[in-house]
């Protein structure tokens, strides 16, 4: 993302015009500052954040007591 | 798992692919993490074979499948499948011949774009797509994700961002 693109997204992501998705969002509850984050990486950047965020499962998986 | 690697030995060996679900929306933009890859395939008998050809190395086997079930990723399984839930030493890996919503292969292509991945040039279902399949889908997890996808869809068309 250029610097003009992240300010447009900036406005848009605080100031989201009525009845627009952006809004909905907002409103069902979604971050949407997080799309300034995941935008400004390149696919490559955001296939590496992928890969790291799945080992959290692989943990989770590790560390879920034993069923019974 | 291991996105990267994956994307390499499928295009090394000339698969042809789109990358959908999670992974895809996470290429996309999309914040959201996954656990998985899944894949839609042309099946066509010589993708079939380069398919299985770039998977023996990273031992398939079905997913929860009880250990010692006879399981061969081989060009004669997959085409008398069409949906595999796999686990690989590159990570759980679901392969699906048609997707819900768009249909086969070619559909998937279609409502597919370009997105270079470690200097290579890789399919991934686009936005548009993947709310498609989504709302088709119908799933509470699917339908869950479609908020932040129609908003991150229309903040990249408003942007022109990738």
């Amino acid at each position: 993302m250029t610097q003009e693109q992240e300010k447009l997204a900036l406005d848009l992501i605080n100031n989201p015009p009525p009845g627009s998705e952006l809004a909905k969002a907002k409103e069902f509850g979604v971050d949407l500052t997080l799309f300034i984050s995941t935008l400004r990486r390149t696919p490559t950047e955001r296939a590496r954040v992928l890969s790291q965020g799945a080992s959290i499962f692989q943990l989770a998986a590790q560390n879920a007591p034993a069923e019974k | 798992m291991k996105l990267e690697e994956t994307l390499r030995v499928l295009y090394d060996a000339g698969v042809e692919f789109v990358l959908i679900g999670g992974a895809a929306m996470g290429l996309q933009g999309s914040a959201h993490l996954t656990k998985d890859m899944d894949f839609c395939y042309e099946r066509s008998r010589p993708n079939l074979e380069r398919l299985a050809n770039a998977l023996e190395p990273h031992h398939p086997a079905l997913r929860g499948a009880p250990a010692g079930l006879p399981f061969h990723f081989d060009a004669e399984t997959i085409s008398r499948g069409l949906n595999f839930a796999l686990s690989t030493d590159l990570g759980d890996i679901d392969f699906l011949g048609e997707v819900t919503g768009l249909g086969a292969f070619a559909s998937v292509r279609a409502a597919s774009n370009m997105m270079s991945v470690s200097g290579i040039e890789v399919r991934v279902l686009s936005l548009a797509g993947l709310i498609k399949s989504k709302s088709a889908a119908g799933r509470p997890r699917d339908l869950y994700v479609l908020p932040e996808l129609k908003a991150l869809e229309e903040l990249k068309k408003k942007t022109h961002s990738e």
